[in-house]
């Protein structure tokens, strides 16, 4: 219950930062994508299905604020949280730097496949390298938001989990 | 074994997710703007959209500041643009407002030709520049002997005033010695009592107007005009008759003296002249 509740507070916080803040700042046509953010930083820190939960959870809320296909973005941030998820488990190190590349190269991923996915929709009426510029900008704001938004995740996480270690 | 079971209940939870996922984007593709997904979305929106209002009010300020922020060199590159334009606008309204200045003194002097009668020919000339000395009071004008201007020749501004005559000619220029010139004598007439005297200049100080009778009534305020004939004493005048000479600026009344004691205003300031008219013929007979 405390988890929901810590993922349900998490996601709702993003979305209205998402949607207030951080559509004021557009730098070059892209905004940072934090729902991306959110999944990967979970992802990372709670494992494959936690980073799946997440995305599924996260990608539905913004789906439905959305004007188009609901699920896509449902679609891509689950499979990309289960994905850093695994990986999170074959990649040993303490580099501070390491989440911040992980945010980078996941987001960017992650935004080609929901083009793909709109694409393969008829949802997609841009170019590709318009695609890539978002994406590639994305990562790149999201890469600079995670120094920031990292420890508050991390805290979130770990604050959920302790009761969990307790009970279990 | 608890990390393959882990795993295996992470991969059963992720395809479940997308099997929700991709269920949910078929049935919304499907249904269009009036399925229940969409719906749902319409709801999300409506519980959203205060929140997103409240957030946005406190936010807003911030998220400005970061995009000026960013956008500061692109702002500053602007504000240099547009100190640009401002100064090159200013610079233009200044030289429409000359260019106005400059149509009604023409317009007053094409008034001046027209009153001056048919036979009069005149012609207009640019005041190039004023008198070296200070004890020459003259102004230099860009027409000569060229256009037909001959020594002598009298010269006005536009309201018909008087500025003085034509003292050198050479062939593009000529210097016209000014009413306010020591060395200048006009004949003038008083408004009202028709008596006529002679102007003689005094530098940057009012002109003297002698030779009126001392039962003259002369009021300060009256207008000057030139006599245009012969006055006993005087030198033959060269400037047309009617030309406003100046306003009566001092009657001193001294009973004792043979001639009124008058100072007259020239009608032009001298120093701000612009464009004036020499006339060619008609002046000197």
């Amino acid at each position: 219950m405390r988890r929901f509740l810590t993922l349900a507070t998490v996601i709702v916080t993003a979305l209205l930062l998402q949607t207030t803040v951080l559509a004021d700042i557009r730098l070059l046509g892209a905004r940072p994508e934090l729902m991306y953010l959110l999944t990967i930083v979970f992802a990372m820190l709670e494992g494959p299905s936690s980073g799946a939960v997440t995305g599924f959870a996260g990608g539905m809320a913004q789906d439905f604020l959305l004007n188009q296909p609901k699920g896509i973005t449902a679609l891509t941030l689950t499979l990309l949280g289960y994905a850093v998820g695994l990986l999170r488990q074959y990649v040993v190190s303490p580099s501070p730097v390491l989440p911040v590349v992980v945010v980078a190269s996941g987001t960017f991923c992650g935004v080609l496949f929901y083009g793909l996915v709109s694409f393969l929709l008829g949802q997609f009426d841009s170019t590709a390298v318009y695609l890539f510029r978002v994406a590639g900008l994305s990562a790149a704001y999201n890469a600079i938001l995670t120094p920031l938004v990292y420890p508050v995740l991390r805290r979130a996480a770990e604050a959920s989990r302790s009761r969990r270690v307790v009970r279990w | 074994m608890a990390i393959p079971t882990r795993a295996r209940s992470a991969r059963l939870i992720v395809v479940a997710l997308v099997s929700v996922s991709l269920l949910t984007i078929t049935v919304d593709y499907r249904e269009g703007d009036n399925g229940p997904l969409a719906s749902l979305g319409r709801t999300a929106l409506t519980v959203m959209s205060p929140l997103q209002e409240v957030v946005s009010k406190v936010t807003h300020p911030i998220g400005n500041f970061f995009s000026t922020l960013v956008r500061l060199p692109a702002i500053r590159t602007e504000n240099e643009d547009l100190k640009d334009r401002l100064a090159q606008a200013e610079s233009q309204l200044a030289t429409a407002s000359q260019v106005e200045q400059r149509l009604h003194e023409v317009e007053g002097l094409l008034g001046v030709t027209q009153s001056l009668g048919p036979n009069v020919r005149t012609i207009a000339a640019q005041v190039i520049a004023k008198g070296v000395s200070n004890f020459e009071w003259t102004i230099t004008i860009n027409e000569g002997s060229n256009h037909g201007i001959k020594l002598d020749q009298p010269v006005v501004a536009s309201g018909k005033r008087l500025v003085g005559h034509v003292v050198r000619v050479a062939p593009d220029s000529s210097i016209v010695q000014l009413i306010v010139d020591p060395d200048s004598a006009v004949a003038g007439r008083l408004e009202f009592s028709r008596t006529t005297g002679l102007l003689t200049g005094q530098s940057d100080q009012d002109m003297k107007m002698g030779l009126v009778d001392t039962t003259t009534e002369v009021q300060a305020g009256e207008q000057v005009f030139t006599a245009g004939y012969r006055i006993p004493g005087g030198a033959q005048s060269m400037y047309p008759p009617g030309i406003l000479i100046g306003t009566v600026s001092h009657v001193v009344p001294d009973v004792a003296a043979l001639e009124k004691f008058i100072t007259v205003a020239p009608a032009v300031d001298f120093s701000s002249l612009d464009i004036v008219l020499v006339v060619l013929s008609g002046g000197s007979r």
